[in-house]
């Protein structure tokens, strides 16, 4: 089975190689999210599992900002490893904790709602690759945890190639069991041993659609049961069920001319809550001299509201008690402002440097902002401060 | 909510398979699908799909704190309760 480096040099354009070599390449490059997720300095072989492993560590740090006040901050260091097992299977595992603390964002922008908080969340998860000829399948374990939230999930994906190596088909399986213990049982104290059991599927087709165009559709849906609502924040009532579906379609262009490359992404959204939302990204791959790649982002995401999503009130200091409300048939209402209709934009720069062809560093600063005005197409919600967020990364990562 | 009381996603859903089948037809017949020694451009880092794995999980869990929507990259991660 022949590898190649994933920096095979963009002039490998060699008519005697033989075709499963240059196959191998594209298998590379067809790889899809949740199966074959390398690491930027993953070398990888075509068919078969990686050549070399990869070990990654990344910190994290982000800050949530509205007017004159900070939110909720977090600090991740995370780590991540990629190891072959052989000619036919790989390993790879994560794991993260997230340090939480501060505030969440102003409910209706000035009743408080959860508080001040401090919270460790500790996730981690390992999967599991076969690789087959034009063929690989995967099964992943993750579980993540809070003092109120736990997660664990179980998910099963497969990837298949057309003969000519082109096209690739993906489907995927995933099962997740949540369980939710608010803290005092939340507003109601009765947000104790509540449950949420989500079931998704995806299916996607990778496609080289010439030697410097490759486009992916990816479809996912969701069907969740259980207990959705935000057990801090009062009178939140949501339904016990949800179902979401997007629609994302990726596109990466290479410009020839001067080696820089176009990475383009329009994902659509819809759920049972009646909410879409459209999320448009852009980003500009520019390799300079002396291993230095500088990548800046441009991302734009606009929603609707959910049909129970409830306004904020003219006086914003007034808790908004929803009309015919009661403790024991609550009817469906939430002042999150996750719910409510606006826009944001995110703008970044990511800088790479390859320090020797085995070790790698990154940095990346990212700047978020959503205002309800920036809707797409109308207004959104009324009564909301603006939310910021910059968010900082910085990782090394080292093949071996 | 059941599918059958849900035609919008029903309908969706028809048309998401409906645009990746034309995608597929598309790209083989108008595009110039690449021989296969000439796909040393697509083997680049930055022309796969997916790069970095904790850069991408790390900026959707920022998202999921402060947005509605998500899904379309892949299935099975953890959830957490980001309020």
């Amino acid at each position: 089975m022949s590898s190649h480096s994933l920096d095979a040099s963009p002039d490998a354009a060699l008519p005697e190689a033989p075709v499963a070599q240059a196959g191998a390449l594209v298998l590379a490059a067809l790889a899809l999210p949740g199966v074959l997720m390398m690491g930027a300095a993953t070398p990888v072989q075509a068919q078969g599992a990686p050549e070399s492993g990869v070990v990654g560590f990344k910190y994290l740090h982000y800050q949530d900002e509205q007017p004159g006040l900070k939110r909720v901050q977090v600090s991740s260091p995370s780590f991540y490893i990629l190891a072959p097992l052989g000619p036919q299977w790989s390993i790879e595992g994560s794991a993260v904790v997230d340090e939480v603390s501060g505030a969440s964002p102003r409910w209706h922008s000035s009743v408080s709602s959860a508080s001040h908080m401090h919270d460790d969340r500790k996730a981690g998860d390992v999967k599991v690759t076969r690789y087959m000829e034009r063929a690989s399948y995967a099964l992943g374990l993750s579980t993540s945890s809070e003092h109120d939230y736990r997660s664990n999930a179980v998910s099963g994906n497969a990837n298949f190639q057309s003969p000519d190596k082109n096209t690739t088909y993906h489907v995927g399986l995933g099962l997740s069991r949540d369980r939710i213990d608010a803290v005092n049982g939340g507003f109601l104290n009765n947000a104790l041993g509540k449950k949420k059991n989500t079931h998704e599927l995806m299916f996607g087709v990778t496609q080289a659609l010439s030697r410097i165009d490759l486009a992916q559709l990816n479809v996912t849906y969701s069907n969740g049961k259980g207990f959705f609502n935000d057990p801090y924040k009062a009178f939140d009532e949501r339904p016990g069920r949800r179902e979401q579906l997007a629609l994302l379609g990726r596109w990466n262009h290479h410009l020839e001319g001067d080696g820089s490359t176009l990475r383009a992404s329009y994902r659509f959204y819809h759920d049972s809550f009646k909410i879409n939302a459209h999320t448009l990204g852009l980003e500009w791959v520019k390799p300079l001299s002396g291993g230095l790649v500088l990548t800046p982002l441009l991302r734009y995401y606009s929603q609707s509201a959910a049909y129970f999503y409830g306004n904020a009130l003219a006086n914003p200091a007034t808790l908004p008690v929803p009309a015919n409300y009661s403790v024991t048939n609550p009817p469906l209402y939430s002042g999150d402002h996750r719910l409510s209709a606006f826009g944001a934009i995110t703008y970044g720069m990511k800088a790479e440097y390859k320090v020797t062809p085995d070790w790698k560093l990154d940095a990346k600063l990212e700047q978020y902002e959503q205002r309800s005005n920036w809707r797409l197409g109308g207004s959104g919600s009324t009564g909301l401060s603006p939310l910021s967020a910059t968010l900082v990364q910085v990782g090394v990562s080292r093949r071996f | 909510m059941s599918s059958s009381k849900h035609p919008r996603g029903r309908r969706l859903a028809t048309w998401a398979a409906l645009g990746a089948l034309v995608w597929t037809l598309a790209g083989c017949a108008s595009l110039q699908a690449p021989q296969a020694w000439d796909k040393g451009i697509l083997a680049k880092p930055e022309m796969t799909m997916d790069t970095d794995p904790l850069e991408a999980r790390f900026e959707q869990h920022v998202y999921t704190s402060k947005e509605n929507a998500s899904g379309g990259y892949g299935v099975g991660g953890g959830g957490c309760g980001c309020n």
